[in-house]
């Protein structure tokens, strides 16, 4: 069982490696950075998707992503510092900023740390539009370099910039899988489902809190720095209250319950997206309708289908004979009283 | 100068007041964080700016005539989108989110997004001078709508019988059954009332700001910061908050900045929610 | 000696007192039982003492060191388990999973070496696995070990509970309502082996309704009525007891 599992993984792995390697060949440079967009997305989400695992959702996350590219902005703009450090510099102050916001965040739970992080991400964000030294203020900060060139290859066109993403794109999801895989993702799971009882037994939940969103902040910097080294300019609405509403249309549409959930949620929107061009003034409200719909009629998104799928289809076998249907919304996070 | 000050306060926390007021009140009996509450403020500016401005309604009467369609539009949405997610306070905090979106782009698209509407004042720009203070009067009318408005809200729910099952079903889902009043009811009519409520606001403040479909988010989170340290739910504790917040807000603005103001209180929001032993469910025990 | 003391502990809701100025001591090695009628305080002393709850005054002394305050998962690390009154168990996984996931939750371990173990592929799981097995065995389940706790029968669930408890290796065992909703025979054996499990060392503080069981298993028994200490002795004692009868006749 656990080999056919395994071997289908791999399958759809390699098909992606590959499809994922030659597209770029195939699609216009309009396309190619969108594809880009995409892995920085699929950073956001995972990110995202492994402070979920212990149970809180986070809306400091976009700001977060934000820390990261205001500082690698900073240090190779200003400090003239070139990409590689700058990248792995700007996720760790992006982990910094997360660990000093874990400090009260970790303190609450369920709505309000829900709440409270949204305070921490907006603090931070509305610095960056005060203070025009040395954030640039509300029109933020232009300008900012390019990874420049490793030999022939020169990382300010859409393609080598394509790669680049993909590969620290390839990374980082293997890094967070191993945290999920780990004890520590056994431990994040456990004080989701039993906090009472994981604290019973010897563990430390406010560590743990602070631990999985330093680690969430680390990435969502990663995603942040790809994206600023792109689009050679960023301000403080970048990283605000609507992106962060597509970054939860994402999750709840994709599903929290699984590794790929997410970012086969955030896949199938990009997707949509696209097909929809042409309205593209009315996609707020798509996108507002569809987390709604996913909210009231498919709580667990896009994860949940399969096993309506099969419930569905078990009642046809079962001659249509009316069944309960868990229609009902389940919580799409638990709410802990603590 | 401190005159002025005052006279401002007083004006922004009655403002305040009246907005939170009715978010207090849907937290209160639905449990539910409606962060859409700046939109419907927003409509009632709109209902404003569409019958008085473009079509001419006495103002009173489109003032009266908002405050009435926002409400339905309310309870409209409490029995799609709120009523199947009552009590799970992130799904619906996440589906108000959504509901902001549908609603900025569908006013936005009926009405244009570019400029910002002009609605000219009932009173034009007449202006009060007591002392060293000057007041317009639309301000005022701000003022007094929402003192008038919260005085009638305070005494429906403490006269009428359906306010009193409002606020049983505030404290108890089966109090308010015994009370004669289901949980669906007093959902719909605390949503109905406190988005009629944002909408008041909405339509009085109309003529002193500029009308787009945006304005909502200026106003939500000062209300969603007084609605959540007023005590969630607690209708006292709403009004002292929104006193507290409008003037600080006013002092904060008058001496720094709006950003300034709206960093710190957001500050003391994140220190607040963390030195809270318990969760926001809990009142305070 | 003492192993644990409390000092005028003292426990307020608002203007609740659920605990009111509790003395008690529990000698190494005692089965102590600590009933009282129900809203008596019972569980509200046991969340004081295991951190779950902060006193609002007096003392836990735990092996001669102040306790007081200390969060739950440092009250563990000293020593001191406890179970749930609503059993907390992970039910989605097998009861030996349980008690596996109870050995790794408790053994602390530098986070790099957390983020570099992955479940089950190295060789101390196996040694883990064997102790949980022995665990099971000693509570009387080890014949479903494999079954998925949350589809286990109640009697099973509570000694799995006690069996999450023991994983943390305790040198005291604090267990809330153990026998609840057990039929006899259940509540006998779960009774014979909590003895058992005294006689290999561990001091054990049972709170429970059922009075046949605490009477014929604890040494020693507390009473408490409205969180105050009205009653300390053997069973014999307390059964004749005034205001014990009192406490627990006049409320029903």
């Amino acid at each position: 069982m656990r080999n056919s599992k395994t071997l289908t993984t791999t399958l759809v792995l390699v098909v992606l490696a590959v499809v994922g390697a030659v597209l770029p060949f195939l699609l216009s440079h309009y396309y190619v950075d969108l594809l880009t967009m995409l892995f920085v997305n699929i950073i956001l989400v995972s990110s995202f998707r492994l402070i979920t695992i212990i149970g809180d959702w986070s809306l400091a996350h976009l700001p977060l992503m934000g820390a990261g590219a205001y500082a690698s902005a900073l240090i190779t703009g200003t400090l003239g510092w070139p990409f590689w450090p700058s990248l792995l510099l700007s996720a760790i102050i992006a982990g910094v900023i997360a660990l000093l916001m874990s400090v009260p965040l970790s303190r609450t739970t369920g709505f309000s740390f829900f709440i409270a992080s949204y305070a921490a991400g907006e603090a931070m964000r509305l610095c960056w539009t005060r203070f025009r030294q040395p954030f640039g203020g509300h029109t933020g900060l232009a300008n900012i370099p390019d990874p420049g060139s490793i030999g022939a290859v020169d990382f300010s066109r859409p393609i080598p910039y394509y790669f680049l993403a993909l590969l620290i794109t390839a990374v980082c999801l293997w890094l967070m899988y191993r945290v999920c895989r780990s004890r520590i993702g056994a431990t994040f799971h456990a004080i989701h489902s039993q906090k009472s009882l994981a604290r019973a037994l010897g563990i430390n939940v406010v560590k743990y809190k602070m631990l999985v969103f330093v680690i969430g902040g680390f990435f969502a910097g990663v995603a942040g720095v790809i994206l600023v080294h792109r689009m050679w300019a960023i301000s403080p609405n970048q990283f605000g209250f609507t992106p962060t509403l597509y970054l939860l249309v994402w999750v709840v549409f994709g599903g929290t319950g699984t590794f790929a959930g997410p970012i086969i949620g955030v896949s199938v929107l990009t997707l949509i997206d696209q097909l929809l061009d042409p309205l593209a003034e009315w996609l707020p409200m798509f996108y507002g309708a569809i987390l709604i719909l996913t909210l009231l009629f498919l709580p667990e998104g896009l994860e949940g289908v399969p096993k309506r799928l099969q419930s569905w289809y078990r009642r046809r076998q079962d001659g249509g004979k009316a069944s309960e249907d868990s229609t009902t919304p389940e919580n799409v996070t638990t709410e802990e009283q603590d | 100068m401190i005159g002025q000050t005052i006279a401002n306060a007083l004006i922004t926390s009655a403002f305040y007041a009246l907005v939170a007021v009715g978010l207090t009140l849907v937290f209160g009996v639905m449990k539910i964080v409606n962060f859409a509450h700046g939109e419907f403020y927003m409509l009632g500016a709109y209902a404003i700016y569409v019958l008085y401005a473009r079509n001419s309604w006495p103002y009173f009467a489109a003032l009266v005539m908002g405050i009435v369609l926002v409400g339905i539009l309310g309870a409209v949405t409490e029995r799609i989108i709120f009523r199947p997610l009552r009590g799970q306070l992130i799904p619906g905090f996440i589906a108000s989110i959504g509901l902001v979106f549908i609603l900025q782009v569908a006013v936005g698209r009926l009405w244009g997004v570019g400029k910002m509407k002009r609605v000219p004042a009932p009173y034009k720009g007449e202006v009060v001078r007591v002392g060293g203070v000057s007041v317009d009067v639309q301000r005022i009318m701000v003022f007094v709508g929402a003192i008038v408005l919260i005085a009638i809200l305070i005494l429906f729910l403490n006269r009428t019988r359906i306010g009193r099952a409002l606020r049983a079903s505030a404290q108890d889902a089966t109090a308010a059954a015994l009370q004669g009043i289901s949980v669906n009811r007093a959902s719909a009519i605390a949503m109905l009332i406190g988005c009629a409520m944002a909408g008041a606001a909405g339509a009085l403040m109309a003529p002193v700001m500029s009308v787009y479909p945006y304005m909502g988010g200026m106003v939500i989170w000062m209300a969603f910061v007084i609605v959540i340290i007023g005590g969630q739910g607690n209708l006292k504790g709403a009004i002292l908050a929104s006193a507290l917040f409008g003037f600080l807000d006013t002092i904060l603005t008058t001496v720094f900045d709006s950003t300034i103001s709206n960093l710190l209180i957001t500050v003391f929001l994140l220190v607040f929610l963390a030195i809270r032993p318990q969760g926001l469910l809990g009142h305070a025990e | 000696m003492a192993i644990l003391e409390l000092q005028g502990l003292r426990k307020q809701f608002g203007e609740l007192v659920a605990v009111d100025d509790l003395d008690m001591s529990i000698e190494e090695g005692e089965i102590r039982g600590l009933i009282g009628p129900n809203g008596s305080g019972k569980t509200t002393v046991f969340n004081c003492i295991t951190g779950f709850l902060h006193p609002t005054r007096g003392k836990v002394i735990w092996q001669g060191e102040d306790i007081t305050g200390q969060p739950p998962h440092m009250v563990a690390s000293r020593g001191m388990a406890r179970t749930f009154q609503l059993t907390n168990l992970f039910r989605d996984m097998t009861a030996l999973q349980n008690v596996v996931m109870a050995c790794h939750l408790h053994t602390g371990m530098g986070l790099v070496k957390q983020y570099l173990m992955t479940r089950g592929t190295k060789r101390r799981d196996r040694e883990i696995e064997e102790k949980s097995v022995a665990i099971l065995e000693a509570m009387g389940i080890a014949h479903v070990k494999d079954e998925i706790s949350g589809s286990l029968p109640h009697g099973h669930q509570e000694a799995l509970g006690v069996a999450m408890a023991l994983a943390t290796e305790p040198k005291m065992l604090l267990l809330d309502e153990p026998v609840t909703g057990m039929n006899p025979s259940e509540t006998k054996d779960m009774m014979e082996r909590i003895k058992h499990l005294r006689d290999t060392g561990i001091t054990i503080l049972l709170v429970e309704h059922d009075m046949k069981a605490v009477m014929s298993t604890c040494e020693e028994i507390t009473v408490i009525n409205f969180g105050r200490k009205i009653c300390q002795g053997s069973p014999d004692h307390v059964c004749s007891h005034q205001e014990v009868i009192e406490a627990y006749l006049g409320r029903s």
